[in-house]
Order: structure tokens, then C-alpha cells, then sequence
């Protein structure tokens, strides 16, 4: 578990008064093993034509995706301060315009995944061996633009394409009925269902997968908690956008440390 | 006459053999005309699916990974249906595409209002990389396809299923560049696309009344020609917009923008103000709404009535 990056999270957040941490808790685990370990990339040169793409669809979980961009060098420390600040290119979703290694502007949910879709096509079509994650919430995957893009992503045999479902159990909140790996493997995804907090679950599968330009597309569920990693955050209530105060902030550090 | 449909393909045929960068999707419309741009362009051409959000933004996809897409459907499904994900995808996002409609205003006029759209070139025009096009005819949309398709920007053709008949000079068809279609001194008649037939076919009838027509055609909404208008109006003082399009954000609106430190200008619009409920053809629809000839000149008597030789 990435306790130093959750700390920033927590700090950037606090700063700015603006943020999702639990959502983000939920997922920086993810997005740092990616960077970490499977994604292909030059800090220096994002916009490099080999590189591969993560694309957050679930922007509101964005401190996650900038505090693992710091610590790859996208983006310096003094982003993170000036965060949700007019002076800054961080903001409470990020911004592909602005932010160096944000590969889709996202907000509103079932966006970035037909991005990813179209992009995966694009690079097939020309190609192009780059990979393409997409991470987006079980909560998003009420949009029917998921669902249109999971059938089309199969039909199409996208096999350069992987699509990664925070499966936090915030969607089971409004619709019980939430057997998300029945269905992707019935839209004819490979799925795969893992601890998404846990390295050697993630060291398991990710690295096992076999990219392709055409053949299936994978969908990896992640098992999660949203606030994973301290107490008084976890679960789904008042915090979901909720600014610590200065003793809250205290009380995260310490339980993180 | 080739319809404008035709020419959509045909221009998808001759644009993609020499530019290996387009790629085409729709939304299981114009599937078997599209088969010889489809043959000549293989891996290309994609028959997406009825998901329409989901096209429009794969197109903002395609071009981040360097294509040139083109989308293709009916027009409410497109940017009614689709506009958040024009707005935030493509607009947002800073990415471009071309997105080439049928069905216009009511062309499927026996299907009802679900196939209509009105309000599409004022969704399109709040953005200001857009560019909408309302061509009427097929040398109007190959010519202005292969100027803009290219340019990074939003492009967003509205196709009529009606041509208007005017055979213009190839010359004249420049993106952004209203035509002066015919010189008068009384009165300006603005008008787009397929209502470039009422406008001429009004000639004889207004001139019967004594009144000299001048005729602007606007193929380009967006950017507007805001200079050609402001000279004819000097002249004539009266305005007449004739729009399949939303009279609450139409060409009139433009028309109203582009004279305004005239003063004195007297204006006319003849548009669509809400759901066009019942069915029937093209022309029924059209003779309902004053989208015609005779509908011209009922206008202006009650509008302009001192434009007539038996009131001067």
C-alpha cells in the first residue's frame, strides 16, 4: 500500500479545498503499480507516438493520477502545491490540455473510455503495438457509453485494449445487482478479478497479459475500498468529498505512518 | 439530380484514396453506398453500431491518435443525442473531427419529429473551433469538404436530401464566403442549404409586386460572412432570413448581429419555432412552415407591406 502517496493526497487536498480523497485512496495503488511496472513512457517527452496510454475515466479520483505523475516526473512537486489554484494546471479533474501525461480530460463519467476505445482503434488501425489502459469506476459503469463501448470494444477485437473497474462497491449502493465480472465476460471480455490494493495480485496478472492488435479485450476488476488505508475514511459516507481539517489531516498522517 | 448523400460518399471515396489519414464511421446509415470508399480505403471504414455517444466520442480517440475521422448519421442522433460528447470530447478536449449529418431540419418528414432536428448549427456554433456548413447542393459539399477537412477544427455539415437546383460556380464555393446569388435593391433575402429553391422560385412572384430581390446564399454558417450582409443591407434596409432552422438561434440571428450599427433595418424571418408535430413530405412540411415561395411573399406583404408597387 502506497501510504506516502496517499499523505499527498490528503495534503494536496486539504491545500485546496478541493478533491475526492476516498475515491482517489480507491485507486492510487492501481495507478502507481501501472506507471511502476507495465506502462512504457519518457517523462520528458510525453506526448511520445510509442508510448503507452492510461486514461482515468473517473476524473474525480484525479489526485491519484497527479501525485503517481509527480513521482514519475510529468509533473514537478511545486504542481501538486499550486493544485486547484488559479496559478496552477491541476484542478479538481484533470485536463489533457494542461497537464503533462493526462491523456483525457474527464469529469463526466463514460467519457474516457470510448476515448480509449477510439484510441485503441486509431493505434490498431495504423499499426501501432502501444497498450491502452482505461481505469474507470463501477459507479461510472451505470453509463450506458460503457456498455455501448464494451460491445463495440469486443465486436471489434481490440486486443491492444484493457479496461480496469474500480470495484468499490459504490454502484452496489444504488443497484444491488452487481456482478460486474458476469458482465464483462458476457459482453466477451477477458476478465480477470483481483485485489486492487495488493502488488502481488496485480504482479499476477498485468504483467501475464497478452497485448495484441487484434484478439480480446481485457477488463481487469479490481476489488477495492474506497478510502482504503484509513479507518475513519473507508466506506461510503460523508467523506466522499469531503476537505479534512487541519486535525483530520494530522489524524490521516498518523494513521498512514 | 445526385443527391447529397452520393456525394458524401462519393467524396469519402476520392478524399480517402489520396489521404490515408480519414477513416470513417457511421450509424448503420448509408452502409451500401459507402461500400466502394470502404473497398478503396480497407481497415477504414467502420459500421459502428446504433450508439451513437459512443462514435462520437471513439472519433475524438481516433483523431488523438493522429486520424482524421469522419462521422456520419442523422442529424438528432448526432448532435442532439451525442452533443455532450461533442462538447466535452471534441471541444474540451481540443481534438477535431468531421461530422457530416443527414435528415437536415425535416427532411424525413413521414417519420416524425424524433427524426428532426432544428436546433443542430446553433449547438454546433457555440464552439469556437467549429465550423457548420449547410450546403445545398453536391458541388457545394465536395468543394467544401476537401477545403476544411483537414484544418483541425470541428467541421459540421448539416446535408439537405433536397438539392436546390442552382448550378453555382465552383469558383465562388469558399468556405466562410456567402454568394451573392442575384443583385436587387429592396429587399435582402438570406437564406441556406435546400431554401435556396423558395428564394429563387419567390423571384417572379416578388417581382410581379414590384419588389427586386437581392439573394445571399450562406452555405457557411459558422464562420458567418458577416461583410457581404452588412453591404447588401446598406442598400436595401430590409432583411428577410428563409432557414430550416431554429428561429431562436438561426441565420436570422447572424443576419441581426452583422447590421445592427446600421439602424433602421427592417427585418423579416421565416423559421422553425418549435416541434413540427404531423407527418407528410418534405414539402408539405415546408409549405406549412412559409419555407416556400408563396410563403415568401405572404411574409413580406404582411411584413414589409410597403415594399409592394400598390402601396408606394
Amino acid at each position: 500500500m502506497n501510504s506516502n502517496l496517499r499523505k499527498t493526497i490528503a495534503q494536496i487536498v486539504h491545500h485546496s479545498k478541493e478533491g475526492h480523497i476516498p475515491s482517489s485512496y480507491s485507486i492510487v495503488d492501481i495507478i502507481n503499480y501501472l506507471y511502476e511496472n507495465i506502462l512504457s513512457f519518457d517523462c520528458q517527452n510525453p506526448n511520445l507516438d510509442s508510448r503507452d496510454y492510461f486514461i482515468l475515466s473517473k476524473g474525480h479520483g484525479c489526485a491519484a493520477l497527479y501525485v503517481v505523475l509527480e513521482k514519475f516526473g510529468f509533473i514537478s512537486a511545486k504542481d501538486l502545491e499550486q493544485y486547484g489554484s488559479p496559478s496552477g494546471i491541476l484542478g479538481g479533474h484533470p485536463d489533457m490540455t494542461k497537464v503533462p501525461g493526462a491523456e483525457a480530460s474527464t469529469g463526466s463519467l463514460g467519457h474516457g473510455f470510448p476515448t480509449a476505445l477510439g484510441l485503441a482503434l486509431g493505434l490498431r488501425i495504423q499499426n501501432n503495438n502501444n497498450k491502452i489502459f482505461c481505469l474507470m469506476g463501477d459507479g461510472e459503469c451505470h453509463e450506458g457509453t460503457i456498455w455501448e463501448s464494451a460491445n463495440v470494444g469486443a465486436n471489434q477485437h481490440l486486443g491492444n485494449l484493457c479496461a480496469i473497474i474500480d470495484w468499490n462497491q459504490s454502484a452496489a449502493q444504488l443497484l444491488p445487482e452487481d456482478d460486474l465480472p458476469a458482465r464483462w465476460r458476457a459482453f466477451g471480455w477477458e476478465t480477470h478479478v483481483i485485489d486492487g490494493h495488493s502488488k502481488e495480485d496485480m504482479d499476477k496478472t498485468f504483467p501475464k497479459l497478452k497485448f495484441s492488435l487484434e484478439g480480446r479485450p481485457k477488463a481487469i476488476i479490481c476489488k477495492t475500498i474506497k478510502g482504503k488505508g484509513v479507518s475513519f475514511l473507508e466506506g461510503h459516507g460523508i467523506w466522499h468529498h469531503r476537505i479534512p481539517t487541519s486535525e483530520e489531516l494530522h489524524q490521516i498522517d498518523l494513521e498512514l505512518s | 439530380m445526385k443527391k447529397l448523400r452520393n456525394e458524401f460518399a462519393d467524396t469519402m471515396l476520392e478524399v480517402g484514396s489520396a489521404d490515408p489519414r480519414l477513416v470513417v464511421m457511421v450509424g448503420d446509415i448509408s452502409h451500401g453506398i459507402l461500400q466502394p470508399y470502404a473497398k478503396a480505403c480497407p481497415g477504414r471504414y467502420y459500421n459502428v453500431g446504433i450508439c451513437e455517444p459512443t462514435i462520437v466520442n471513439m472519433a475524438a480517440g481516433l483523431n488523438k491518435s493522429g486520424l482524421i475521422p469522419v462521422v456520419h448519421t442523422i442529424a438528432p442522433f448526432i448532435i442532439e443525442r451525442a452533443y455532450e460528447q461533442i462538447k466535452l470530447d471534441l471541444g474540451y478536449q481540443n481534438l477535431d473531427a468531421n461530422l457530416i449529418s443527414v435528415g437536415s431540419a425535416f427532411d424525413y418528414g413521414q417519420l416524425g419529429c424524433s427524426h428532426h432536428c432544428y436546433a443542430d448549427v446553433s449547438l454546433m456554433s457555440h464552439f469556437k473551433r467549429a465550423q457548420v456548413f449547410v450546403p445545398g447542393s453536391p458541388k457545394e459539399f465536395n468543394a467544401l469538404f476537401k477545403q476544411v477537412y483537414s484544418q483541425n477544427k470541428i467541421n459540421y455539415f448539416r446535408l439537405t436530401e433536397f438539392n436546390h437546383g442552382v448550378d453555382l460556380d465552383l469558383t465562388q464555393i469558399k468556405a466562410g464566403k456567402a454568394i451573392r446569388i442575384k443583385e436587387g435593391n429592396h429587399l435582402t433575402i438570406v437564406t441556406t442549404g435546400s431554401q435556396l429553391k423558395s428564394a429563387m422560385d419567390a423571384i417572379p412572384l416578388l417581382q410581379n409586386e414590384g419588389i427586386d430581390p437581392e439573394i445571399l446564399y450562406y452555405h457557411t454558417i459558422k464562420p458567418f460572412d458577416f461583410n457581404t450582409l452588412l453591404d447588401s443591407v446598406t442598400k436595401t434596409g430590409h432583411v428577410m432570413t428563409v432557414e430550416e432552422l431554429s428561429a431562436h438561434d438561426g441565420i436570422f440571428n447572424q443576419v441581426i448581429k452583422s447590421s445592427v450599427q446600421i439602424g433602421g433595418v427592417q427585418y423579416s424571418q421565416i423559421a422553425i419555432n418549435d416541434f413540427v408535430h404531423g407527418y407528410g413530405s418534405y414539402q408539405d412540411l415546408c409549405t406549412r412552415l412559409d419555407l416556400s415561395p408563396q410563403g415568401i411573399l405572404k411574409n413580406i406583404k404582411s411584413d414589409f407591406p410597403h415594399l409592394l408597387k400598390s402601396n408606394r
